[in-house]
C-alpha cells in the first residue's frame, strides 16, 4: 500500500513541477472571457437573464456529456457513443408509459442501459484491446442500428411524461432546472474525481500506465469504470436533452459526441491521457453555447455557427501545447 | 507445396488472409441466398458501389498508417461536389477549368490540416473534426439544395465502358495497386510506414516527419476530392449532405482490412479487401430484405470481432 501512495505523490509533485506558463494554463479562460466581452459588446441582448438563461438550459446536456467525457479521455480514450446513446434512451424514454409517475422509473432504466453500454465499451477497449475509438465507434453503429430496428425509423410522437418538459426547460428559484441538475452533477464527480483514490488512480492509468501498473493498481477496472461514469452521464444527458427538445426523432443526440470531445480537448485535455479536468471542460462546453448564441443572436445564418465553431476548436485546442509535446 | 509457394503465403498478412476469407464466405453465401445474386449485372453493381468508398478510404489508410486520422474527408466530399455542379451549372465549357480548381482546393485544404497539425501540434483528430465543421459549414452557407447541374459528358466517369467493361472501379483498383508498389517501393511510402511505426527512430533515422505528415494528408485530401468528382458523375448532381456518411465510414474498411490506427502497420491492399466486404456484405443483407438498420447492428459488429482478432494495441 505504501508503494501506491509514493507513486501518488510523485505523480503529483511532477505534474505541479511542469506548472504551465499562465497564458497556457489559463488560456481557455481568457478567451472565454474575451467571447463574452465580445458578445456583450456586439449584442446587448446577450446578458439579458431571458437570454443567459435559454444559453444555459441550452448547455445544461452538452455539460453532463463533456462532464462523462472527461473521465474517458483522461484514460487516453474517448467516446464515440456519447451522442448514440443519448438518442437511444430518447427513445427508450418515450417507450414507456407517458405518466409522471414513470419519471423515476425512466431514470434508472436510462441509468441501467447506460451503465450496460459503458461496460461494453470498457471491455471491449481493456480485455479485448481494441481501440478506444473504434470500440466505441462499433457501440454507436449498434446501437443506432438497435434504436432503427425498434423505432422503424419513424419519428417519435414524443409521448413524454409532462414532468420531462419541466425538467428539460422548466426553472427553479429562477435557475433551469437541467441547470441544477448538472450543477449535482459536477460537485458529485468533481468529488469523485478529485476527493478520492479511485480519481487518483485514473489521473495515475492515464498518465503513467507504467507507474500505476507497478504501484498495484488495476488498471482495466479503473478505466471500465470510466467508460461506465461516461455512458451513465450520456444517459442522463438524453433524458434532459429529449425534456428539452419535446419530441423525439432517432437523431436527437446527433453531434454530442464529436462536441463533448472538442469541449473536453479545448478544456485542457490530452488524447495521451492524465491531463485536463472538469472545469477545463466544463470551460469548453461555454465557449461552445457561447458561439452557439452569439451566431443567433447577430443574426448569422445558422450555418456560420459549424463555421465559427470549427475554427474555434481548432484555436483554442492548440493554446494547450508545449513546443515537441 | 513448394519452398517458394509457403515463402509468399508466409509474407501476406493474417488480417489479410481473414479479410478475404470472410469476402470467399459472403460471396459463397450469396449464391445460396439469391439466384439474381452471380448475376453480371449484379457483379458490375457490387464493383460501381464499391468506387466512392474505396477512393475515400485510399486517403485515410495514407492517413492512419502515420498514426493519424482524417475526419474532414467528407466535409471536403460535400464543398467539392457542390462546388462542381454548383458552378459549372450544365455549361460545358467551364467543365475543365473548374474540375482542375475543385481538385486544387482539395489538395489545398488537406494540406492545410497536415500543416495545422505540424505547425499547431494539436491532436489530429481536433484538427480535422474542426475542419469538417468548417467545411461543411462552408457548403451549407454556398448551397442548401443540390445545387446547379453537370454535363451530360460528365456521365461518363461514372458509366463510361470499354468493351463492356466499366472503368471506374478498373481505375480504383488500378490506383490501389499503384499505391502498393508506392508504399512498398518508394522512399516517401516507406517513410510513412516509419512515422507511423515508430516516430523517434524516424526522426533520429533523418526523416523530416513533418513533410511525411503534410504529404499524407494532402494525398487524402486529393482523394476525398476524387470521390467527391466521382459522386457528381454518379449522381449528375452535387449534394450538401452526401460526405457526412464518409467521415467515419471511409475508416471501417481501413480497420477491418488490418491496418492499425496506432499507425506502421498495415496496407493499401487490406483496405481494399475491407472496401469489398462491406460492399458484398450490404448487397448480401439487401437481397436477404434486411433494412439498413439492420446492416448497421451487422456493421457495428464486424468491427469489433474483425478488429479484436487483430492485435490493434502495440504500445502498452
Amino acid at each position: 500500500m505504501s508503494g501506491t501512495t509514493i507513486n501518488l505523490e510523485r505523480a503529483e509533485t511532477s505534474r505541479l513541477a511542469q506548472a504551465k506558463p499562465f497564458f497556457q494554463k489559463y488560456g481557455l479562460y481568457v478567451f472565454l472571457v474575451l467571447l463574452i466581452l465580445i458578445a456583450v459588446s456586439t449584442s446587448p441582448q446577450f446578458l439579458a437573464p431571458r437570454n443567459i438563461q435559454n444559453l444555459l438550459t441550452e448547455g445544461a446536456p452538452l455539460g453532463m456529456a463533456a462532464l462523462g467525457q472527461t473521465f474517458v479521455i483522461l484514460t487516453a480514450g474517448l467516446d464515440l457513443s456519447v451522442g448514440s446513446l443519448m438518442s437511444s434512451v430518447a427513445v427508450i424514454a418515450t417507450s414507456i408509459a407517458p405518466d409522471n409517475v414513470m419519471i423515476l422509473p425512466i431514470f434508472l432504466i436510462a441509468i441501467a442501459f447506460g451503465a450496460l453500454v459503458g461496460f461494453v465499451n470498457g471491455w471491449l477497449v481493456t480485455k479485448r484491446k481494441v481501440s478506444p475509438f473504434l470500440a466505441t465507434l462499433a457501440t454507436m453503429i449498434v446501437l443506432q442500428g438497435l434504436r432503427f430496428a425498434w423505432t422503424k425509423g419513424a419519428p417519435l410522437s414524443g409521448h413524454l411524461p409532462p414532468g420531462f418538459r419541466v425538467l428539460g426547460t422548466g426553472t427553479l428559484l429562477s435557475i433551469p432546472v437541467n441547470l441544477w441538475a448538472l450543477g449535482f452533477l459536477i460537485l458529485v464527480f468533481a468529488i469523485v474525481l478529485y476527493r478520492t483514490t479511485y480519481g487518483r488512480k485514473l489521473y495515475l492509468v492515464g498518465g503513467n500506465p507504467r507507474a500505476a501498473f507497478l504501484s498495484g493498481i488495476h488498471a482495466d477496472r479503473v478505466i471500465i469504470a470510466a467508460y461506465m461514469i461516461c455512458a451513465v452521464l450520456a444517459s442522463i444527458a438524453g433524458l434532459f436533452l429529449v425534456g428539452y427538445v419535446g419530441s423525439v426523432d432517432n437523431w436527437v443526440g446527433k453531434g454530442y459526441e464529436l462536441d463533448s470531445i472538442a469541449a473536453v480537448m479545448m478544456g485542457g485535455a490530452s488524447f495521451k491521457g492524465g491531463k485536463g479536468g472538469i472545469f477545463g471542460s466544463l470551460a469548453g462546453v461555454l465557449v461552445l453555447i457561447v458561439i452557439y448564441n452569439l451566431v443567433l443572436l447577430l443574426g448569422f445564418p445558422i450555418q456560420t455557427q459549424l463555421v465559427v465553431k470549427g475554427l474555434v476548436i481548432i484555436l483554442a485546442a492548440s493554446f494547450y501545447l508545449t513546443r515537441g509535446d | 507445396m513448394s519452398e517458394a509457394f509457403k515463402k509468399v503465403v508466409s509474407k501476406i498478412d493474417p488480417s489479410i488472409g481473414i479479410v478475404s476469407g470472410l469476402v470467399l464466405l459472403l460471396v459463397i453465401a450469396g449464391f445460396f441466398v439469391s439466384d439474381r445474386f452471380g448475376t453480371t449485372q449484379n457483379l458490375l453493381n457490387i464493383l460501381e458501389n464499391s468506387v466512392s468508398l474505396g477512393l475515400a478510404s485510399m486517403g485515410q489508410t495514407l492517413v492512419i498508417l502515420t498514426g493519424g486520422i482524417d475526419l474532414s474527408i467528407g466535409g471536403i466530399i460535400s464543398l467539392t461536389s457542390c462546388l462542381t455542379s454548383g458552378v459549372i451549372n450544365g455549361n460545358s465549357s467551364l467543365m475543365f477549368p473548374v474540375i482542375a480548381g475543385v481538385l486544387l482546393l482539395g489538395i489545398a485544404i488537406g494540406a492545410l490540416n497536415g500543416v495545422l497539425i505540424v505547425r499547431l501540434g494539436v491532436h489530429p483528430l481536433i484538427v480535422t473534426l474542426g475542419m469538417s465543421m468548417v467545411l461543411q459549414g462552408v457548403t451549407l452557407m454556398y448551397t442548401l439544395e443540390p445545387p446547379g447541374a453537370m454535363p451530360l459528358s460528365w456521365d461518363l466517369v461514372a458509366y463510361g465502358k470499354l468493351l463492356g467493361v466499366p472503368v471506374a472501379p478498373l481505375v480504383m483498383v488500378l490506383i490501389f495497386i499503384a499505391m502498393w508498389a508506392f508504399l512498398k517501393k518508394a522512399r516517401l511510402g516507406r517513410y510513412i510506414f516509419a512515422v507511423g511505426g515508430n516516430a523517434e527512430a524516424a526522426r533520429l533515422s533523418g526523416i523530416r516527419q513533418n513533410r511525411v505528415v503534410v504529404f499524407v494528408y494532402t494525398a487524402c485530401g486529393f482523394f476525398a476530392t476524387l470521390t467527391g468528382l466521382y459522386l457528381v458523375s454518379r449522381m449528375g448532381i452535387g449534394d450538401p449532405r452526401i460526405g457526412g456518411y464518409y467521415m467515419l465510414s471511409s475508416i471501417t474498411p481501413v480497420v477491418v482490412g488490418g491496418t492499425i490506427l496506432a499507425g506502421g502497420k498495415g496496407g493499401v491492399i487490406g483496405t481494399l479487401i475491407g472496401v469489398y466486404l462491406i460492399i458484398v456484405l450490404r448487397n448480401l443483407l439487401n437481397f436477404m430484405d434486411i433494412t439498413s438498420f439492420y446492416q448497421w447492428i451487422i456493421e457495428g459488429v464486424i468491427i469489433i470481432v474483425a478488429v479484436s482478432f487483430y492485435v490493434e494495441r502495440k504500445k502498452v
